[in-house]
């Protein structure tokens, strides 16, 4: 469909789409590595590039009720995890508006060993 | 109207019982001329024209027609010189060449400064030296170089270099040494426009005032019609000039089909007769423009693994250049369709390409963050890397080969400036999709993900660019190009499948042509037909727009698009 326009991040330190190598998010944007996704271990993220979004669905997850959407990788259409839209806990409102990956969705590129 | 004007001021009494009118009669700038009983001096519906200066500039025209006699009527009808006695006899003088005269009349030209005095007679002295050199009259000649015009202390460079022409044996290195166009009375007019420009324009009236003002006056119309798209100049003075909207291309006129898969990029050649088109099947197409405008097939060009992403012509279009998506660039004859030559690098792809102005060497950008420039022999000249330098998704070079620009990371336009070799770069905003070039050379509009179309000068220093919007744009790469005669419009592409025309000056959207049945991907403009331009769409065809004044096409002939279903766009 067209050409797609994939977003490049600068900063060196980048987790990409395991699948198709394309940019996700940067390093510096993690928030929590602390997270339990459908298949693992997950990060959560402030900012993430070329996903789309799915359509919204209320979810019980480990943490309580959430309306979250699903996101795909852009270039691929591989979910790569989900972004919270609301949170209906107190203690969970600071998740709304950022996105989760899960770590098995995700390579790391140029990060020093 | 009793008020008494000697001293300016009318009795207050007075005035109250007038209405406040232009009947109030001001001093006249040219005294001793007898003014018949007229009283109004301002023309126009805003009063703004002075009558004297207008009568002046007619008189001038009708002389500079050729219409002597109407001419000196007019002065004495309306009993407004031309020009006053003085300057008559001046310019009299000057046409002659009776120098020394002149320069007794300058001098008695009043309200004139020192400095303007100075120069017009350091003209006229000149030319009088030259001459008595020419003439062979050496001693004379020395004569007014040493009393005459080293007395007036100017422009002592120019001095010592006539004082050299004394020296030259022959008359032509005189001539070839300062310039000088000889004596004459050719010679002798083009000294007195020389002087006139000197001079006070309200002493001697600038040549051809009249015309230059109505030619003013019709480039204002013509950067004000907004639909104004046509090779000639067929301006006229009766009316207004204002287009039709029929002046824009807006009817398909053919659909070519002869690609697989989606279409992503294409581009007119330079001299308008071949269009070339990249798409998703790996292959690009060379389609020949016929002389009614019929597009045909000529070569299909394949060879790429990978979807073609690319394509750039040669100066002299006598070459092709595809470039694949992250993968080689492949060179091409276009004249027969056999691929010349494949430029590889072991490490990466390359995304795109752009031609020096000479044709032989040209430049590309890749996905390992360098710019390259090779030659046709397949040699790497240049490269330009850096390690604070990012992924270069376009690179594009000015028609006048002073400047290369790329668009590195998402949100950087660099340019490059190729003579001085520094380098500046523009912020965008968001991120940026595509690249596409003026042939002035001066202006570069990219296509932003953020919907909206940007218009840079890179020559002025401007922080803010020219906008455009109402497309849609989001996921994928959408290009925009100039086009019409003068690059009066921007054309972009859309995700909605309609192409958008925008006017450049002010920004106004002014046609929205459905038609395509996927997302626009790429449009270009045919650089020497202004009633023509392509789109590439996902659809898989190719839509070629034209007036809507002409008839659509019903050829038939052996081509692998004979099909034409005319889905015509009903314009806003």
């Amino acid at each position: 469909m067209g050409q797609i326009f994939q977003e490049r991040l600068p900063g060196p330190r980048i987790y990409c789409c395991s699948n198709c190598q394309a940019h996700a998010a940067d390093y510096d944007e993690v928030v929590s590595k602390a997270f339990q996704g459908r298949y693992g271990r997950a990060y959560l993220f402030n900012k993430v590039v070329n996903v789309r979004l799915g359509p919204k669905e209320d979810r019980q997850l480990i943490t309580g009720l959430h309306t979250v959407n699903d996101i795909y990788c852009s270039c691929c259409q591989q979910v790569l995890g989900w972004r919270y839209e609301k949170a209906y806990e107190e203690k969970e409102k600071y998740k709304e508006g950022k996105y989760i990956i899960e770590k098995n969705k995700m390579t790391k590129q140029n990060f020093l060993k | 109207m009793g008020g008494d004007t000697a001293n300016g001021a009318p009795p207050p009494k007075r005035m109250k019982l007038h209405m406040p009118s232009i009947e109030e009669a001001f001093p006249h700038p040219m005294d001793g001329v007898a003014v018949p009983a007229v009283t109004i001096d301002a023309l126009g519906s805003k009063g703004q024209i002075k009558k004297i200066e207008f009568t002046r500039i007619i008189t001038q025209a009708l002389y500079s027609l050729g219409y002597n006699k109407s001419a000196s009527l007019l002065e004495t009808e309306s009993g407004i010189p031309l020009h006053s006695a003085i300057i008559s006899q001046f310019r009299m003088e000057i046409l002659q060449g009776l120098w020394d005269e002149s320069l007794k009349t300058l001098h008695n030209l009043s309200h004139l400064d020192p400095e303007t005095l100075k120069s017009a007679a350091f003209l006229i002295l000149q030319q009088k030296f030259l001459e008595q050199l020419h003439r062979g009259e050496t001693d004379m000649a020395l004569k007014t170089l040493r009393s005459q015009l080293s007395k007036l202390k100017i422009r002592m460079q120019r001095l010592h270099e006539l004082a050299s022409c004394i020296i030259c044996p022959t008359r032509e290195d005189i001539l070839a040494k300062v310039e000088w166009r000889g004596g004459g009375a050719e010679a002798n007019m083009s000294l007195l426009l020389h002087l006139q420009s000197l001079l006070p324009p309200d002493i001697m009236i600038p040549e051809k005032r009249l015309e230059g003002l109505i030619e003013q006056a019709l480039s204002v119309q013509r950067k004000a019609c907004m639909f104004h798209n046509s090779l000639d100049q067929a301006l006229t003075l009766y009316t207004d000039h204002c287009c039709g909207r029929d002046q824009i291309p807006t009817q398909t006129i053919q659909v070519l089909d002869a690609h697989e898969d989606e279409v992503w990029f294409l581009q007119f050649s330079h001299n308008g007769k071949h269009l070339a088109s990249a798409s998703k099947d790996c292959t690009a197409i060379i389609w020949n423009v016929g002389n009614d405008d019929f597009v045909m097939l000529k070569h299909t060009l394949t060879g790429h693994q990978k979807p073609v992403a690319f394509v750039a012509w040669s100066p002299d279009d006598i070459m092709l250049l595809t470039c694949g998506t992250e993968e080689v660039v492949r060179l091409w004859n276009a004249e027969s369709g056999d691929c010349l030559r494949t430029y590889t690098k072991p490490t990466s792809g390359f995304t795109s390409c752009a031609w020096f102005p000479d044709g032989r060497k040209f430049v590309t950008g890749g996905g390992d963050r360098c710019i390259d420039m090779w030659d046709l022999n397949g040699n790497e000249l240049d490269s330009w890397k850096g390690v604070r330098m990012p992924r270069i998704t376009d690179v594009a070079i000015t028609s006048d080969g002073v400047n290369m620009v790329s668009l590195a990371g998402n949100k950087d336009i660099r340019i490059h400036n190729l003579k001085e070799k520094s380098e500046h770069v523009i912020e965008e905003e968001g991120s940026i999709t595509s690249l596409s070039f003026s042939n002035d050379s001066k202006h570069l509009l990219v296509n932003l993900s953020s919907q909206e179309i940007h218009l840079w000068d890179i020559t002025a220093n401007e922080k803010l660019p020219y906008k455009f919007k109402g497309h849609r744009q989001g996921r994928y790469v959408i290009r925009s190009c100039f086009g019409g005669s003068d690059h009066a419009f921007i054309v972009s592409g859309s995700e909605d499948s309609q192409v958008y025309i925008w006017h450049r000056g002010n920004g106004e959207l002014l046609e929205v042509l459905p038609g395509h049945a996927g997302t626009v991907n790429c449009v270009s403009w045919n650089p020497t037909n202004p009633h023509m331009f392509a789109s590439a769409s996902d659809d898989s065809t190719i839509r070629i727009w034209g007036l809507s004044t002409k008839a659509p096409r019903v050829r038939a002939t052996g081509t692998s698009n004979g099909i034409h279903p005319l889905i015509n766009g009903v314009t806003r």
